[in-house]
């Protein structure tokens, strides 16, 4: 029994081992994956391109022009342009917003409660619109307080943030990223594994001697399941000592649930590809079924309570959701196993389901 | 060309055979336009959390009843103490907890300013970013009510001079993120699925064999590529539409500028794809392989696309990289022609680059792919 | 097709010997450091079945990419038909057929699809195709199956297939890579009265195989040893220089021979 399983995962590895490009899969892509995602995922924004036409022209306005100015949120692009030229500015993408300050401005300052600015947002890219608005808000709250010494708010907001106190993008992504790639090497390499027997033929070969079925399985998952391992620890490491992302709760445990999930990604690859014909196939469903939905659903750059029910719902079967919460309550909460059972205990369930529906189909595609 | 037509007669014939495929290269983009245009919302909303009332004065039952009303916040009651509401926080059951300090009342009417924390789950930096900028909303309509109650308010008011902003969200008004997103989405599946099927299908026949022998034939190098490369652009295009079509159908996103337009700029966007194809191909020796590269390729040129992540936020050098992905360019035009009806005379520049781009990518990969096997 | 064929008889002059067909000039290519075909020199002349032998990896595929135009030689000089390999090789597939060791058909396009479709690469006309595939499947007498994907036929007829789609634009020169391995003798046997016929018909017919009965077929003989032609001739000469009786035993022999 033992040395049948343990000339399957001999094999195994020389499969991994003598494919170069495998292996470039498995250690350098990872790699470069982390450092180009670390770098290039800032979800904060500078440097927005603003338009302000000034038709005060008064101290006044120069005051608040001199206020958006002094930030590296805006960048002013465009002076004056007449109000007819906008549509052409933002067709060609000169500017993003337009600032509208009124002839009388500084007039009504003196005059009225009230007095409007008109702002123009290309609202193409929703998000970015959004936050342009609220960043002109503060401008203008500023710009409101300074100019009355009298306002004084009744009471005041006084965030507190916790986990993650500079909100470093680092820190909600690179754990994120662990997730994904993660996902992406367990899933996609094990996708292959079976059908790759089977079109070559080989398969045959292996179901001809006594072995049985789940050690079949069990002999192709292990060594893979060291390989992504290893490349969790690899990629938390990096993540750890280069990106500065905090592990505050317990390494060991770290360690525990990355094996679990590295297990589940596992169980999805075989039961694809154990119910597809072609590598070909095997891959693109890895790919449409886990990856995208996951990068998507799993909260890892969109948060889950935004979505619509359903989705909330959807995204409870994807193991990445789970392990999300885990890895960044691990990291970045310190997070124990009582704050995380049931997400362990979710994970535990979706890859016992998955294997046991490939052994399952395993072994109805022998007959 | 004779020769090339039987070369496409035969791609098809192939593609048609295989139902399954057939079934995956068309229902899994429809089903990931859908998936992803109604699942992916940047816009953050119903934002889990909590209040803590140590007040328990009109006053701040006011404060209570604002945050609890909005569908920014998923308003999930009230705990006792700070303390709770961290706990709460730790496992993740919430993302932002308003702390009400006992004496509120009292303290805002004799104009002591009294504080109302705010905890917030840092992790997810920019929900957190917004979640407290919607709180401070909140507050503000009640600051702006209640500052008349202020011991020595009455005399101030009139000479309090506020500025307001009146902002105009053109070409999106209603704000939804599905507006921007399906014509990303759509970008990307022209650009995965040709380069994909390209590579995959002439690396399939290096390894059943057949190219060898399409190689003996005296057809042409070229002929041979076009061959391969037309099927491919009618599927793709045909995928495009449908995409296009149930975008509209299920999103009521139809585009506002020129369709022509369009359809010319995925052309030329198609070049480069296709060309990518084909060089996979050319360093590919199984279609495990092939698929591997243009993965890999692939998930580069999406992220740097300004997909879902603004080109603006990235850093300077991960910007001017940027520059070299194709991807970015197409991603532009097809939003504009798609949200603001943008004519061709403003998108030159795109054309230009792709065209710049899927010349050099075509000739490349030609030049790579030699009727030799060695 | 016939302004394919108008270039190449315009322009471009037969170098050597008109009835060689194949000569090849101390050939020799390199994988890296390795050399898979060591300086072999050899000529085939017209209407001529010449027969490759030698073990598994002695260089015989290699060798038939190099004259086929699959394969850029590291050195040495080969003309087929005339042309030269290092930059005629576009005429070269003019002039012949090449049915290579793997598979060479659609198995996921039916008999009837197949032959369309090379003949369609091969520059035929529409009314030539339709002919060509009336001759083929009567021949083949494949009428029953033509209609079926090509993966389903028995290995045998896939084999004569193939060769038959090798012949639809009547090559001169024909190459064949190990046509018959895992064919049924009756199959076999059938093959080689269509490549006997070819022959008669003036075609010049290059073959590999590790069947030594096949080996007698042959008008001559090469047999290959790591890269190198040890001994060329004709069957009997060969028999007779080994005092074999057999192919088998001239080639058990050669290859003893080297070992020591
Ligand atoms: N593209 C290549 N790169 C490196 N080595 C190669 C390549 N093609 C062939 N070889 C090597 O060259 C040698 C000769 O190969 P070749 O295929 O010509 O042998 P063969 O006589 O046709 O053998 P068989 O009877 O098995 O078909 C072999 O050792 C093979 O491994
Ligand atoms: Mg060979």
């Amino acid at each position: 029994m033992n040395r049948i399983l343990l000339s399957i995962i001999r094999k195994e590895f020389h499969h991994i081992l003598r494919d170069p490009q495998t292996l470039v899969i498995i250690i350098i892509q990872p790699i470069i994956m982390l450092f180009l995602y670390g770098y290039a995922i800032t979800l904060d924004m500078k440097q927005i391109e603003i338009a302000i036409t000034d038709y005060s022209k008064t101290p006044q306005s120069r005051q608040l022009i001199h206020q958006i100015e002094s930030t590296s949120f805006f960048k002013v692009t465009a002076f004056d342009i007449p109000e007819r030229g906008f549509d052409r500015l933002f067709k060609e993408r000169k500017a993003r917003c337009a600032l509208i300050i009124p002839s009388d401005f500084a007039r009504s300052l003196h005059s009225k409660q009230n007095t409007k600015i008109q702002l123009l947002v290309d609202a193409s890219d929703p998000n970015a619109a959004n936050y342009i608005y609220k960043y002109l808000l503060q401008i203008n709250a500023r710009f409101t307080f300074k100019n009355n010494p009298h306002l004084v708010q009744p009471f005041l907001m006084e965030p507190r943030i916790l986990y993650n106190p500079d909100l470093k993008a680092h820190n909600f992504f690179v754990p994120g990223l662990i997730a994904i790639i993660m996902l992406l090497i367990s899933s996609l390499l094990t996708s292959i594994a079976i059908v790759r027997e089977k079109e070559r033929g080989t398969m045959e070969q292996i179901l001809v001697s006594p072995v049985r079925p789940l050690q079949i399985l069990v002999g192709k998952v292990i060594p893979y399941i060291l390989i992504a391992f290893l490349d969790g620890v690899l990629i938390v490491a990096l993540g750890h000592l280069w990106f500065r992302v905090p592990i505050i709760g317990s390494g060991l445990f770290l360690a525990a649930t990355l094996i679990l999930y590295v297990l589940t990604g596992l169980s999805f690859g075989l039961l694809v590809s154990t119910i597809t014909d072609s590598q070909r196939m095997a891959m693109l469903t890895t790919l449409m079924a886990t990856i995208l939905p996951t990068i998507m659903l799993s909260g890892f750059i969109f948060p889950v309570a935004s979505m619509p029910k359903i989705f909330q719902y959807l995204s409870i079967t994807i193991p990445a959701t789970h392990f999300l919460e885990i890895i960044r309550g691990i990291m970045l909460k310190g997070n124990g196993l009582a704050d995380l059972t049931r997400q362990v205990l979710f994970l535990f369930g979706i890859s016992f389901f998955l294997l046991l529906l490939s052994v399952k189909k395993f072994r109805t595609t022998l007959e | 060309m004779q020769r090339i037509l039987y070369l496409i007669q035969k791609e098809f014939r192939q593609i048609l055979r295989e139902p399954a495929f057939l079934g995956l290269i068309f229902g899994a983009p429809l089903i990931q336009v859908l998936i992803l245009g109604f699942a992916i919302t940047t816009d953050v909303k119903n934002v889990p959390m909590i209040m803590v009332d140590q007040d328990h004065s009109q006053m701040s039952n006011r404060l209570v009843e604002a945050f609890s009303n909005t569908k920014s916040f998923h308003f999930l009651g009230q705990v006792g103490t700070a303390k709770e509401a961290v706990h709460l926080l730790d496992r993740n059951k919430i993302k932002l907890a308003v702390v009400i300090p006992p004496h509120f009342e009292r303290d805002l009417k004799t104009g002591r300013q009294p504080r109302v924390q705010l905890l917030a789950d840092g992790v997810d930096g920019n929900s957190a970013g917004v979640a407290l900028s919607y709180a401070n909303q909140i507050a503000l309509k009640l600051q702006k009510q209640w500052f008349p109650r202020l011991p020595h308010a009455p005399g101030t008011v009139k000479e309090i001079h506020l500025t307001g902003i009146e902002a105009r969200m053109l070409y999106n008004p209603s704000l939804e993120s599905v507006n921007n997103i399906v014509p990303g989405i759509l970008a990307v599946l022209v650009m995965l699925i040709t380069s994909f099927l390209t590579g995959m299908t002439i690396v399939r026949e290096k390894e059943i064999g057949t190219l060898e022998q399409l190689m003996v034939t005296p057809i042409r190098r070229g002929e041979l590529i076009l061959g391969k490369v037309i099927p491919l652009i009618i599927v793709g295009l045909l995928l495009f539409t449908i995409a296009i079509i149930s975008a509209g159908l299920v999103f009521g996103l139809w585009m506002k500028g020129n369709i022509l337009t369009l359809y010319g700029m995925s052309l030329l966007f198609m070049m480069t794809t296709l060309g990518m194809g084909i060089f996979a191909s050319t360093l590919a020796r199984n279609q495990q392989q092939s698929m591997f590269i243009t993965w890999f390729l692939g998930i580069f040129a999406i992220l740097l696309s300004g997909f879902f992540i603004p080109i603006e936020n990235m850093p300077r050098v991960i910007q001017w990289i940027t520059y070299l992905n194709p991807v970015r360019y197409f991603m532009i035009v097809i939003r504009e022609i798609y949200l603001k009806g943008t004519a061709l005379h403003y998108l030159w520049k795109e054309a230009l680059e792709m065209t710049v781009f899927g010349g050099a990518m075509l000739t490349m990969a030609t030049l790579r792919f030699h009727k030799r096997v060695g | 097709m016939s302004q394919i064929q108008n270039s190449n008889t315009a322009d471009t002059v037969p170098m050597e010997d008109d009835t060689m067909a194949v000569s090849v000039r101390e050939l020799t290519r390199n994988f890296g450091k390795f050399t898979a075909v060591d300086r072999v020199s050899f000529s085939v002349q017209k209407g001529e079945i010449f027969g490759f032998l030698g073990a598994n990896g002695a260089g015989k595929t290699t060798t038939i990419r190099m004259l086929c135009g699959l394969l850029l030689p590291t050195s040495g000089q080969a003309s087929i038909a005339g042309f030269n390999v290092y930059t005629e090789a576009e005429q070269i597939k003019m002039h012949i057929g090449y049915m290579s060791q793997r598979f060479s058909l659609y198995e996921d396009l039916t008999v009837r699809e197949n032959i369309q479709f090379y003949g369609g690469v091969y520059g035929l006309s529409r009314k030539q195709i339709k002919e060509k595939t009336r001759e083929l499947l009567d021949y083949l007498n494949l009428w029953d199956q033509a209609n079926k994907l090509t993966a389903d036929l028995p290995l045998g007829w896939k084999q004569r297939m193939a060769l038959s789609t090798t012949l639809l634009h009547d090559p001169q020169i024909i190459f064949l890579d190990e046509p018959t391995s895992g064919v049924d003798p009756v199959s076999r046997r059938n093959f080689w009265l269509l490549i006997y016929k070819l022959a008669a018909r003036g075609k010049t017919v290059f073959v590999t195989t590790h069947y030594m009965d096949e080996a007698e077929y042959c008008n001559r003989l090469s047999i290959m040893r790591f890269g190198k032609i040890v001994e060329i001739g004709p069957p009997g000469e060969l028999k007779a220089k080994y005092h074999a009786r057999t192919m088998q035993d001239v080639f058990m022999n050669i290859e003893h021979r080297e070992e020591r």
